[in-house]
């Protein structure tokens, strides 16, 4: 019987997030919930753009940034993990390492004068944040492989492609996206703070309500990203669990 | 036929090679055994065969053609390969891992799938009920079968076997040596195959060759090894029970004498028995004799205590 990934799966995670998209269509219900929390505030909601507007971005600086750390995370984890890149892997864990403990601040602070304000740096930054954990779970899936069988792929005689895409990647992906359930989750949160640098998204209101003392729109842009990095991790949760259930770990 | 000529193997960083100038040739169609205590070089040189490692001197030929002549990946498919833990891979249905190799050598789906549901078969399970399984679903003796079938998916004329029911309890363990005894009889494959059991190798071996620290030491029938072991390390290795080992493989047709002295209608063995049995029998009954049965169990001759050390006195060729 096929196993492995089933709608099912997504079921949950999809309820969740339609109800997440509901509630953001109903800044009127939101108002009147945060008038009750903060009585003596006036504005209790970032006006500048609608919630629908500020998770749209915040979702865009995730993709992208997540999709370019996946790549660069997985390639890497492969490539060190393979032949004569193995003699790499030392320096790109610690490399990996260094850009992790680089505060994101920092690299806007670097990264503006070159890259402009907006988008551009904040992709950078959350690129170089969201790396470390997918190439150091490329590279613990990778080495934690069955040697039997990487070893029964080469020697029936798959060239070393062959036995990358069809038995290693698929075996190892479970591990692998823990850890883009990791660098993804990260992501949401860390986002917020490229709304110094002028990327928007849902650290807007965040900033916004820190710079002008409302704590209304503050609280307002904390709960939505909170609440999306669930929604993203219940979603990679599902599918790190179907990837689990296709090598037969885990039923 | 495959011929280790002059062979070695050092790993970076040992002080002895793991193969140390192996010449050795293994006849086309027979099972050689190839044993010894663990870091002896038995895994290395099977390997060596398949190009999974290469020796730093000396060739490994197949049929007289240096495997150094074939692009790897082309040399591995018409090798059929088996290992201790099988190295099924647990994503693929059974079908799909026996497939693998004819899938590599673009073989036609219908053909493949014939083709599973044969070899299934030959290794004794039923294709239709085990085809569509997925390996966590099997126990470790239809695994290892599995994996023996896998093996022989492409029709190979070369086999390498690594420890290949050696992960799995005793009794299984000798059902899958016997499957494979009648199995290779019929497909009558050049197989080389690593163990570190000495049974194993009796059992199964055309040839036995006993390795140690990188060396052939001997190079024998698994009868003459067990008769004329090379030196102390062998006689060692083979164990004290050495000559109860040869008795299993002496049929007792070797030292058959007439109906003559049985006194316990009883105390009888099967024609087609070892002498091994045939003792143990002598033991069991406390007599010094007893008879032999054909099929239909008739008492057709006998065996006696003195008849099984006169055997064991007459030189091996």
């Amino acid at each position: 019987m096929r196993r492995g990934l089933t709608a099912r799966l997504f079921l949950w995670p999809t309820v969740a997030f339609a109800a997440y998209l509901a509630l953001a269509s109903m800044p009127g219900a939101w108002s009147t919930v945060l008038h009750a929390v903060f009585p003596s505030e006036t504005r209790v909601l970032y006006q500048q753009a609608s919630m629908f507007e500020l998770i749209g971005r915040t979702l865009e600086l995730v993709a992208i940034s997540s999709v370019l750390s996946i790549v660069v995370g997985v390639l890497l984890g492969i490539l060190v993990t393979h032949g004569a890149g193995t003699d790499f892997l030392d320096v790109v864990t610690d490399l990996a390492n260094l850009g992790q403990t680089f505060p994101p601040v920092a690299v806007f602070t670097l990264a503006v004068p070159i890259l402009g304000f907006g988008v551009m740096p904040t992709v950078l930054a959350l690129t170089l944040y969201g790396v470390l954990p997918v190439l150091q779970n490329t590279i613990a899936g990778m080495r934690t492989l069955p040697s039997a069988i990487v070893e029964s792929a080469a020697g029936m005689g798959m060239s070393p492609t062959q036995s990358l895409l069809r038995i290693e990647v698929p075996l190892a992906a479970p591990v692998i996206l823990a850890g883009v359930r990791v660098s993804v989750v990260v992501n949401v949160a860390t986002s917020t703070v490229g709304a110094i640098a002028g990327a928007g998204g849902l650290g807007a209101p965040i900033i916004s309500g820190l710079v002008n003392a409302d704590p209304g729109v503050t609280l307002q842009g904390a709960v939505l990203i909170a609440a999306l990095a669930l929604i993203l991790d219940a979603y990679l949760g599902a599918l790190e669990k179907g990837a689990a259930r296709a090598v037969g770990i885990g039923r | 036929m495959i011929t280790f000529d002059h062979v070695t193997k050092r790993y970076e960083g040992t002080a002895r090679p793991a193969v140390d100038d192996l010449s050795l040739q293994i006849p086309e169609g027979e099972t050689v055994v190839l044993i010894g205590p663990s870091g002896c070089g038995k895994s290395t040189s099977l390997r060596m065969v398949n190009r999974l490692i290469e020796p730093d001197s000396g060739t490994v030929s197949e049929n007289g053609r240096d495997v150094r002549d074939f692009p790897p990946e082309e040399l591995r498919r018409q090798i059929g390969y088996a290992i201790q833990g099988v190295g099924l891979f647990p994503h693929f249905t059974v079908g799909e891992n026996i497939g693998v190799v004819p899938r590599l050598l673009g073989w036609e789906p219908a053909r493949i799938t014939a083709r599973v549901e044969e070899l299934l078969g030959l290794v004794g399970l039923d294709g239709l009920a085990y085809m569509d399984k997925y390996p966590d679903e099997l126990s470790g003796g239809e695994a290892q079968r599995v994996g023996v079938a896998r093996a022989l998916a492409a029709d190979p004329p070369v086999l390498l076997m690594d420890e290949p029911f050696g992960a799995v309890d005793p009794l299984t363990r000798e059902r899958l040596q016997s499957e494979f005894v009648d199995i290779q009889a019929r497909l009558k494959k050049t197989v080389v195959f690593v163990t570190h059991d000495i049974d194993e190798a009796v059992k199964l071996g055309d040839r036995i060759a006993i390795m140690r620290e990188g060396r052939l030491i001997q190079y024998d029938t698994p009868e003459r090894v067990l008769a004329y072991p090379a030196d102390e390390f062998v006689a060692g290795f083979v164990g004290a029970e050495r000559a109860l080992k040869r008795l299993s493989l002496a049929p007792i047709s070797e030292a058959l004498d007439p109906a003559v002295g049985l006194n316990d209608p009883k105390a009888t063995v099967p024609l087609d028995s070892s002498l091994r049995t045939a003792l143990a029998r002598i033991i069991e009954f406390g007599v010094p004799v007893v008879g032999i049965t054909d099929e239909a169990g008739n008492v057709v001759g006998s065996v006696s205590i003195e008849s099984i050390v006169e055997r064991f006195k007459r030189p091996l060729l």
